[in-house]
């Protein structure tokens, strides 16, 4: 009896190993026209999976649960234009290039800023739109810090690999690294950071009037910078893309959608 | 607002319910299995399984639900998991049932060898077979035995299942978190440790009921 056991057990354990081991070898051959045309992939697919987190004005769900935003508009025509249909994955920001070469999402589209990290690990077409690196503190300083000289002596809460990161690092500023641009807003709400630096665009969405972060108000802009798109490196759904922003922007669709979400004032043209 | 929180935190709270049920689920017959596994004579058996054990209680949960999740991907070319909600879920899913088998072999291992030899000796004079004697005199020993640590465990799974964000599986912590970066508001996020109050609240009385319920014989 225990000598069967035993026997079973090795059997289902090298069985596990051998499926291990030749499942790469039989989609590989399947796969090998994909390797070449990425666009060829999303189709045979029939979806184009968009990578997004939520982060109004860009990606947000509306009243009935669906995505919307400058981004999400966009991310649907473009797939529309290449004859797929945009799917949505709300992904961990951290890990958007693990998502992206592990082939769980077909691009990155989420407000991204192209910072030299970012254009390193994907292939990203000309940026779209326009933003800032802003420093948030506490409403009853915010006359103290209105030039970047005043700010050395803050300790700064900034998002881990965040462009505010960069901006922080290149200005020579203290600064503790979070998970998130939220994390990093929530360190100043509870005083355990002087400040932080995080998008204008978030800023403006995130404090103010109706948030937890009434008594937050933002002064200095460190960095202008812009968002683009990311695709898989050398992926020739940047050609897709870029061809059709183009068309977009002339045929008026992209200032109308911006103009709906409020960022028509950031946009650069095709 | 407060209304839309709950429904969310509730659909948050029943996704890591799915991932604590199917863990439990799976990783005890699979932890029984690596039990016997690791006390088997066979060194073939044996050694494997052992290693086996070593990695996973060895390396962060956390890690192996990336690899789990992201290998296939990355290293292997093909994510068979695909990009929606029901491979992610599946992948955390496999992760900690594999990871609490682990756990969960050692627990068994230790009520199993803990069991007098004169209790299986007895069985052995009474004439019984050796399933005979596993199943009506060493298991009840070995049920009764675990029930303490295993409660730890389990208590420590309901709040693992935090863990699963990290390859994006929507649980309770997310989907409270989430209301900081989409509306500004914190307090969901602290909320959500009501809800893994009033659950471990429960599985702390459910353990206890059990044990009350195996006090009529002493071990």
């Amino acid at each position: 009896m225990k000598k069967i056991f035993a026997m079973l057990l090795v059997a289902a354990m090298v069985f596990a190993l051998c499926a291990c081991g030749s499942q790469p070898a039989a989609p590989a051959a399947n796969q090998a026209p994909a390797a070449d045309s990425d666009l060829a992939y999303v189709q045979g697919n029939g979806k184009l999976v968009v990578g997004i987190t939520d982060f109004a004005p860009m990606d947000y769900l509306d009243a009935s649960g669906n995505w919307i935003g400058f981004d999400a508009d966009m991310a649907k025509a473009f797939a529309e234009s290449i004859g797929v249909e945009a799917e949505f994955v709300e992904i961990n920001w951290d890990n958007k290039v693990l998502e992206l070469n592990g082939k769980s999402i077909d691009c990155v589209w989420n407000g991204m800023t192209l910072t030299d990290a970012v254009q390193e690990a994907m292939s990203c077409p000309a940026p779209y739109c326009n933003n800032a690196q802003v420093v948030v503190v506490k409403a009853e300083v915010a006359d103290q810090y209105q030039t970047v000289e005043s700010l050395a002596e803050l300790n700064f809460a900034v998002e881990a690999g965040s462009a505010g990161a960069e901006a922080a690092a290149d200005a020579g500023l203290s600064c503790q690294e979070f998970d998130t641009q939220a994390r990093a807003l929530m360190e100043v709400q509870a005083g355990t950071s002087d400040a932080c630096i995080i998008d204008l665009l978030m800023a403006g969405a995130m404090i103010g009037e109706g948030t937890s972060y009434p008594d937050l108000s933002y002064t200095v802009s460190l960095t202008s910078e812009e968002y683009g798109v990311g695709f898989r490196k050398g992926s020739d759904l940047v050609d897709a893309y870029t061809a059709f922003y183009k068309a977009a922007y002339e045929a008026g669709t992209v200032m109308e959608v911006a103009t709906t979400y409020g960022v028509q004032e950031s946009i650069i043209p095709a | 607002m407060f209304l839309t929180v709950l429904n969310s935190l509730n659909q948050g709270f029943f996704k890591a319910l799915e991932i604590f049920a199917l863990t439990l689920l799976g990783a005890i017959p699979l932890g029984f299995i690596i039990a016997f596994g690791s006390m088997s004579r066979y060194r073939v058996l044996r050694y494997p399984v052992k290693l086996v054990v070593w990695i996973v209680r060895g390396t962060p949960l956390m890690l192996q639900l990336l690899i789990i999740y992201y290998g296939p991907g990355l290293l292997l070319g093909n994510n068979w998991w695909g990009g929606g909600a029901a491979g992610r879920f599946t992948a955390a899913s496999l992760a900690f049932i594999f990871n609490y088998a682990c756990y969960f072999s050692e627990i068994f291992r230790g009520g199993i060898q803990g069991v007098p030899r004169g209790q299986r000796e007895a069985g052995q004079v009474l004439g019984m077979t050796n399933s005979q004697i596993f199943f009506r005199v060493t298991l009840m020993q070995v049920i009764k035995r675990i029930v303490p640590p295993m409660g730890n465990e389990i208590i420590t799974l309901v709040k693992d299942t935090s863990l699963v964000r990290v390859i994006a599986v929507y649980e309770i912590i997310w989907n409270g978190e989430k209301f900081i970066k989409s509306s500004g508001i914190i307090w969901p996020l602290f909320f959500t440790g009501l809800y893994y109050l009033a659950f471990s609240g429960l599985l702390t009385l459910l353990l206890g009921w059990i044990e009350k319920k195996l006090d009529y014989f002493k071990v």
